[in-house]
């Protein structure tokens, strides 16, 4: 593909949701966006559905990453992953962290923004990490608050991304599926399903995917992660930890298959967080789930 | 029934200490005990930590070696905790950290190179801008010289240090051969850091570090050039300017 051939799909004028119904046509998969292979791509132009950027990494005022963004942004469509929101915090709502997401977004232009199903932060102190919430009645009424909050300041509807988790809390009230799928009724954002986390909670926490997938709404699901875990051991127990530092693992494929089922060809993202390897690996797992995207089309056809 | 607030402190609470858990009887067991579900997420909070500050500090991290460097990251971590989604932020203190620990000692160098550090992460993600057009200055009466206010670029920092830290970071890049021996009395070093493609070190003057820094904190020029000159009398402050318009510093200057 050419360089012209891929401008010539940008609408910049359409709006985020017609941009995102044109890469779901398209069927391509799509790769998170990692700051070395910026230059690759920019010279190389590879045939990559999307990339999605980590919000946290071109918050900043200037520099060479967030000029590299912009320019990958005039010739892909870009996604943004927010991993530090801390939305479900029960400290107030970092207003600061929310502008600067508001501007990059105003900037960017994109296609989905999306946060996580987590808390990162309390009394002022940011563990910077995605930890679990329990799935009681008061933490979703304190989710809705928090996504509608974020959806304001924005002017649109954001995903929300099942996170990958090794406790689970004796409060809890309802499965995850159940919790997701009232927020995103309550609050009207979209889901992010990444089927690496659900097949590593549903190993670790010994629950059915299956019985996950199918109890989430089919409209809900507008994106879809696919990354490599890792197993250990801990105290003599067999623990899948989501590293994102590996191949996309067989059984996470398989589950992936499934997932196309139930919720038809969603635009899907390959990431990869630690050890990254190459931009031709990211593109070879890529161009796998694109044939598995083809594969729905065609059944669905 | 725990509200989610005291669920969330207790959580922090029980990262931070190992050995008081207040969180562990709200954790359901399945085959591992809780507190080691919750030292999963410890240790992901200090790898993450470590590997960050790591990044930003990658001088300090190979002058003082990976395992001192993670138990200094800890101590750090413990008494300055990130306080910012975005974590970019959270090496900010930690040259002021290191002159607390170091004071006193032989290694109290550590801490300016860790300022010249986190002065380079700065530039990296400051706002891009133009460096000044020279020819700005053409049509300036003489007569207004001396309320000049010239701005200095965003992606520019001021460091200054007893010792010779610029040496010390030449030496510990990662493509610099590691046998280099620095003569810690061979300072002061008034340097400039500044990005344009990349961030590069200049080493100025003292003279020309007093007029910047005047310039850096809102001074006339007037101004600065007094503290220059008190710094330094045989200052020349035409040739000064044209060095720092050569080197690229200023943003902008403004009348009065």
């Amino acid at each position: 593909m050419t360089a012209n051939a891929v401008s010539a799909q940008l609408d910049v004028d359409a709006t985020p949701v017609h941009r995102a119904n044109l890469v779901r046509r398209q069927g391509k998969a799509g790769i998170g966006l990692r700051a070395q292979h910026h230059a690759e791509i920019i010279a190389r132009l590879p045939p990559i559905g999307w990339f999605e950027a980590h919000s946290e990494n071109y918050l900043a005022a200037g520099g060479t990453h967030r000029r590299q963004l912009l320019q990958i942004r005039e010739h892909y469509e870009i996604s943004l992953h927010g991993v530090g929101l801390s939305l479900g915090s029960t400290d107030p709502m970092n207003r600061a962290h929310l502008n600067r997401l508001c501007r990059l977004a105003a900037v960017v232009e994109p296609i989905f923004v999306s946060e996580h199903l987590s808390w990162g932060s309390v009394g002022g102190t940011y563990l910077n990490d995605l930890l679990p919430l329990p799935y009681t009645d008061e933490a979703l009424r304190h989710l809705r608050r928090r996504v509608c909050e974020v959806q304001d300041a924005l002017g649109r509807q954001i995903l929300i991304e099942n996170i990958s988790s090794y406790l689970r809390y004796r409060c809890n009230e309802v499965p995850e599926w159940e919790f997701l799928t009232a927020l995103a009724h309550e609050s009207g954002c979209g889901l992010l399903l990444d089927v690496n986390n659900l097949y590593v909670n549903a190993i670790n926490h010994g629950f059915d995917p299956y019985s996950y997938l199918h109890g989430i709404p089919r409209r809900a699901v507008q994106e879809i992660h696919l990354a490599g875990h890792t197993v250990t051991r801990i105290e003599g127990c067999e623990i899948r930890i989501d590293t994102h530092s590996t191949h996309v693992a067989d059984d996470v494929w398989r589950l992936y298959g499934d997932a196309l089922n139930r919720f038809g060809p969603v635009p899907t993202l390959i990431e990869w967080d630690a050890d990254i390897p190459n931009l031709a690996v990211l593109e070879a797992e890529a161009t796998r789930a694109t044939r598995m995207l083809e594969a729905i089309r065609a059944v669905a056809a | 029934m725990l509200s989610l607030r005291d669920l969330q402190q207790r959580f922090a609470a029980g990262l931070s200490e190992s050995a008081a858990e207040p969180l562990t009887e709200w954790i359901r067991a399945d085959g591992i005990p809780p507190s080691a579900r919750l030292a999963i997420y410890r240790n992901n909070l200090h790898a993450g930590f470590i590997k960050t500050l790591g990044l930003e500090f990658p001088v300090i991290h190979r002058l003082v070696g990976e395992d001192y460097f993670r138990q200094l990251s800890l101590a750090f971590l413990g008494c300055h905790p990130s306080r910012s989604g975005d974590i970019h932020h959270v090496g900010g203190a930690f040259p002021s950290f290191l002159s607390e620990r170091f004071v006193g000692t032989e290694y109290f160098y550590l801490a300016d190179v860790a300022r010249l550090e986190w002065a380079c992460q700065e530039c990296l993600v400051a706002e891009d801008s133009e460096p000044l057009d020279p020819q700005t200055l053409r049509g300036i009466p003489a007569d207004a010289y001396g309320g000049l206010r010239f701005t200095l670029r965003p992606a520019c920092r001021l460091v200054h240090s007893v010792f010779p830290v610029m040496r010390i970071w030449e030496v510990n890049q990662p493509d610099a051969a590691s046998d280099r021996i620095v003569d810690l009395r061979s300072g002061p070093d008034y340097l400039i850091a500044m990005r344009n493609s990349r961030v590069e070190l200049c080493r100025v003057s003292a003279g020309d570090f007093e007029l910047l820094s005047g310039f850096s904190e809102g001074d006339s020029l007037g101004r600065a050039l007094e503290a220059a000159l008190a710094t330094d009398p045989q200052f020349d402050l035409a040739a000064a300017l044209r060095r720092c318009i050569g080197l690229g510093v200023f943003a902008q200057v403004t009348p009065q």
